[in-house]
């Protein structure tokens, strides 16, 4: 982008499209207002959510006073431009850009998954190619299975939008352009990981060339009735398609043209409980259960209505409402609100995307939440963003977009936060108060505590330097961190006074929704209902409790995501059995369907009095957000109440963190066939020497009272002495851990003979 | 052609033909008369005569009109949709049909449901199918959206059965393998035209 353009950015420009006139803004392309105004212009390549790629010319346009014919999708409108989108010559044009198109291209649309939905066969009817006339030597391209994802190179177009969504969205850059004139080709050139993100390329495939292997040769598009949906894994909510047929689900797409969906919400959606009736004894059990509690404990993976009902039931029956993670998310974004002003943090997806500097802190943001991740390669990729990610351990998967890696000891985030706030706060127009808390800060000693170097400090510091737009992302390492609320204050203070774009990652499913809607207590006593949670009384949608429920892709509800948006669910599959509103009417609340409740979530949260079926659920054209509705934040009395930094706590030795694969977060996905990997304890070499632990080796841990026993792997590419303890393989368990992500290990070999065969 | 002839209701007009008939006859001595004249004529022995002469012609000149149903049937015409056949190539064996899904897509009465998956070959196989005999009206749109005359209808009219479900299977339509030799093309609904090669585009090869 030029000096000249970039000031022009945002004026407003007038041109006429085939004799309409359109008004729009300058910085945008022909073809992007031609799209705001309704009018057809024929593309291949163009995918809206990445940059132009330009491989197909399909979109050529003529503009008046302009030779030759101009590509719409790259060229920027100027005031006053006439543009002509279809004419004779351009007709011609684009005719024989099909009939190349479709040379040699193997003619089996019969079994084709494309078939029905696909661009090339859209297009060859368009422009009325019905013969082929000119001809090349075909090769032996055989077809390549890459894990997820398949590929047939016979039937590839070459139009690169897999490539451009594997680099400029995902990041996982697995998919590389093989140059070769007509022997081109894409190579995967990190087969070996097996990628579930590269679902995503195979969603924006034009053509049957990438397609999900499981998928493969099943059902035909036109068989699949599509219910619109919303992931709820892992908090982002992102927007999903279940393709069913004979109540199954076949497979999982999206509104790919301007959303993302990581592998997990696109190969996990096999968890539903099936096969359930209804057991009329194990509900009027549930009842009485329900009656005599003392807690509820329940999962955050649950729907905004359901923790609706138990809430209500709470200030019904008087018990005690507990759910972990999203306790300790409350308590954060309470602290969080004290100084922000407002209930939710300020911050959204589509401004990091659209950020120059990113700070990721207290996340493993690339396991954690994908979309979010996604959203930091976005900065990276097109506005060259500087990210700086700070954690106690490194991510490989995240090394082609960190600019700067931070590392600070395990349980020193406070003083990570508070150097962080010094050093991004020192020029900043901010009251007395703060200012002195933060000069009284002993730098010298919190560096050398936190192992954050002052130098790095000002490394980042100067790159942030004649940037704007500056996004700080942070993470479920906070939210239990045993300081946690004055964490959250020093967030807040980079909210309020350095203008940064802050997003506090949810921890799990939908635990945003379950501490808006909730009034949670921190522990569970006396007699215990779990909901998807060991209990005296289990309710389960894993099929393993006392009464089952339903699982999310059974159910309607709404989740809020990452994004500060309610969205709706609908139901996938059938469910034959009770569910929690049945239970509320057997005590005493009144509602006909769950959903009744969708228009009584708690205004005072920022929830609006929208009731289910009015949701909308729709992109438009130029590819803006109509799904469901943005919450209102909500005024929150200020009080600054900075404390000094406490006694920084930090891990020495052997410690594991608590971070589930990029492909789990809970034990729905982790139900999920497709998505099968086993739960094994992985840390460094220098782990393993530290512990002794030989890699293979079984050992049995406790944390939170939740028994442990793990095969250790060693990861030759991880560092440092702390290894990853993933928790979705732990069903009803998973949600009892509470306390801080970090925790010492102090373990015992497992007796090998006694668990039966290993892979020793 | 105009509607004229019809909407010209004047009967009278129209060139009707009188038959030369006899009167019937008005006195009891003609009424008795016409009575001997017809029970003596000797039109009972003229078809008492074809019975017999058709008899001798069927008995011992093999000129026989009926047959032995069920062990006897009358050859039946291309275009007559019973019982649906899946085909086999005639060259390799293997099963026609590539697992589209047209004919299940087409099917106006819902009565086909099939299954496909993934193959060992990287072919689409089919892993299920089935039609539903008590639905299906014999129409024939199978048959004729089929691309590779995989579905026919055959000519196996006879659907009396315990069962319908002894038809319905993938297999049990399948002409047997080892009757490959003895399977005919069908010629009915779906079937390629008899000047098909003249249809034929090439695709040039240049090189």
């Amino acid at each position: 982008m030029s000096v000249h353009n970039s000031i022009n950015t945002g004026k407003p420009i007038t041109v006429t499209i085939d004799g309409k006139e359109c008004k729009s803004t300058f910085g945008k392309t022909i073809l992007e207002i031609a799209r705001e105004n309704d009018i057809y212009i024929p593309t291949m390549c163009y995918l809206t959510k990445v940059q132009p790629i330009g491989s197909c010319r399909m979109c050529v346009v003529n503009v008046e006073g302009v030779d030759g014919m101009i590509l719409s999708c790259q060229e920027k409108a100027v005031d006053g431009a006439v543009i002509t989108t279809n004419n004779d010559a351009l007709f011609k044009e684009r005719q024989n850009i099909m009939r190349l198109y479709d040379v040699n291209h193997p003619l089996e649309c019969g079994v084709c998954d494309k078939s029905g939905e696909c661009d090339l066969q859209n297009k060859t009817m368009e422009f009325d190619v019905d013969a082929q006339h000119f001809t090349a030597r075909d090769q032996h391209r055989p077809v390549e299975n890459w894990g997820y994802v398949s590929y047939d190179p016979a039937l590839c177009i070459m139009c690169e939008k897999c490539v451009r969504v594997s680099t400029e969205i995902t990041g996982d850059e697995a998919l590389k352009v093989k140059f070769g004139g007509y022997g081109s080709t894409i190579i995967n050139v990190k087969q070996e990981r097996n990628y579930a993100s590269l679902g995503e390329a195979a969603a924006v495939c034009p053509v049957g060339a990438l397609v999900q292997t499981h998928f493969k040769y099943t059902a035909n598009a036109w068989e699949l009735e599509k219910i619109p949906s919303a992931c709820p894994h892992c908090g982002g909510g992102c927007q999903m398609y279940y393709e069913v047929k004979h109540d199954k689900i076949y497979r999982v797409t999206n509104e790919f043209e301007f959303t993302n969906l990581c592998g997990a919400g696109r190969f996990g959606y096999d968890y539903a409980n099936e096969g359930v009736t209804k057991d009329e004894e194990a509900f009027n059990t549930a009842v009485e259960a329900f009656k005599k509690a003392d807690s509820v404990i329940f999962a955050p993976q649950i729907s905004n209505e359901e923790a609706l009902i138990l809430q209500k039931l709470k200030e019904k029956l008087g018990f005690k409402l507990v759910c972990h993670e999203a306790c300790a998310y409350q308590k954060f974004m309470e602290a969080y609100a004290k100084v922000s002003g407002k209930n939710i943090y300020g911050g959204n997806l589509k401004a990091l995307s659209e950020s120059q500097g990113v700070i990721v802190l207290g996340t493993r943001i690339n396991d954690d939440s994908p979309t979010v991740k996604y959203h930091i390669n976005m900065a990276s990729k097109w506005q060259r963003a500087r990210v700086a990610y700070m954690h106690p351990i490194e991510d490989g998967e995240m090394q082609h977009i960190v600019t700067q890696f931070i590392k600070y000891e395990a349980g020193s985030e406070e003083g990570a936060v508070a150097l962080l706030a010094h050093t991004l706060l020192a020029d900043a127009d901010i009251p007395e108060s703060v200012r002195s808390v933060l000069d009284d800060l002993d730098i010298g000693n919190l560096s050398a505590e936190s192992n954050i170097g002052e130098e790095e400090l000002e490394a980042l510091r100067k790159s942030l330097l004649k940037r704007h737009g500056f996004s700080l992302v942070v993470g479920e390492d906070l939210y239990a961190h045993p300081r946690a609320e004055q964490i959250a204050a020093w967030v807040a203070l980079l909210e309020r006074y350095a203008g940064f774009n802050v997003i506090c990652v949810p921890p799990a499913g939908n635990a945003m929704g379950v501490s808006l809607i909730c009034d949670l207590d921190e522990a569970a006593e006396g007699k215990t209902v779990g909901y998807n949670v060991k209990g005296d009384f289990t309710l389960s949608a894993l099929g393993d409790g006392d009464l089952d429920m339903p699982a999310l892709n059974q159910q309607e509800g709404t989740l809020t995501t990452v994004d500060k948006r309610v969205v709706p669910m609908h139901v996938a599959l059938p469910y034959g059995g009770y569910v929690l509103n049945d239970i509320a009417n057997a005590l005493g609340l009144k509602a006909t369907y769950t959903i009744d409740y969708t228009e009584q979530l708690p205004q005072t949260a920022g929830f609006k009095a929208a009731a289910f079926d009015d949701l909308p659920e729709y992109f438009d054209m130029v590819g803006n957000e109509h799904r469901g509705y943005l919450l209102e934040p909500q005024s929150v009395a200020q009080e600054l109440a900075l404390e000094e930094v406490g006694e920084l706590d930090t891990f020495d030795g052997a410690v594991v963190y608590r971070c589930n694969p990029e492909n789990h977060f809970s034990p729905f996905t982790a139900k999920s066939p497709l998505l099968d990997e086993e739960a094994v304890l992985t840390g460094s070499q220098q782990f393993a020497t530290v512990t002794k632990l030989k890699d293979g080796e079984r050992i049995c841990f406790e944390i939170d009272g939740v028994r442990f026993e793990r095969v250790f792997k060693i990861d030759t590419e991880m560092k440092g002495t702390i290894a990853l303890n993933p928790t979705f393989d732990m069903g009803l368990s998973a949600s009892l851990l509470s306390s801080y992500r970090f925790s010492r290990l102090s373990f015992e070999k497992c007796n090998n003979d006694k668990i039966g065969n290993n892979d020793e | 052609m105009g509607l004229e002839q019809f909407k010209n209701r004047n009967v009278g007009q129209q060139e009707y033909v009188l038959l030369d008939l006899e009167h019937t006859p008005q006195t009891p001595m003609g009424k008795f008369k016409q009575v001997v004249k017809r029970t003596f004529k000797p039109e009972l022995f003229v078809g008492l005569g074809v019975t017999m002469r058709e008899m001798i012609n069927a008995l011992f000149k093999g000129q026989m009109h009926t047959i032995k149903y069920p062990f006897e049937k009358l050859p039946i015409s291309p275009r007559y949709r019973a019982i649906h056949e899946m085909l086999r190539l005639l060259e390799s064996g293997h099963y026609r049909c590539i697992g589209c899904g047209l004919c299940e897509k087409i099917c106006i009465s819902n009565c086909i449901t099939m299954d496909t998956r993934y193959d060992e070959n990287q072919r689409k196989e089919v892993s299920e199918y089935t039609i539903n005999f008590g639905r299906c009206i014999f129409c024939g749109y199978c048959a004729e959206v089929c691309p590779e005359l995989a579905i026919v209808h055959g000519p196996r009219y006879e659907t009396a059965s315990e069962q319908r479900a002894s038809f319905s299977l993938f297999e049990d339509m399948l002409t047997p393998i080892d009757k490959l030799n003895l399977q005919q093309e069908y010629d009915g609904f779906g079937a390629v035209t008899p000047n098909a090669d003249e249809n034929i585009k090439k695709t040039p090869l240049a090189y």
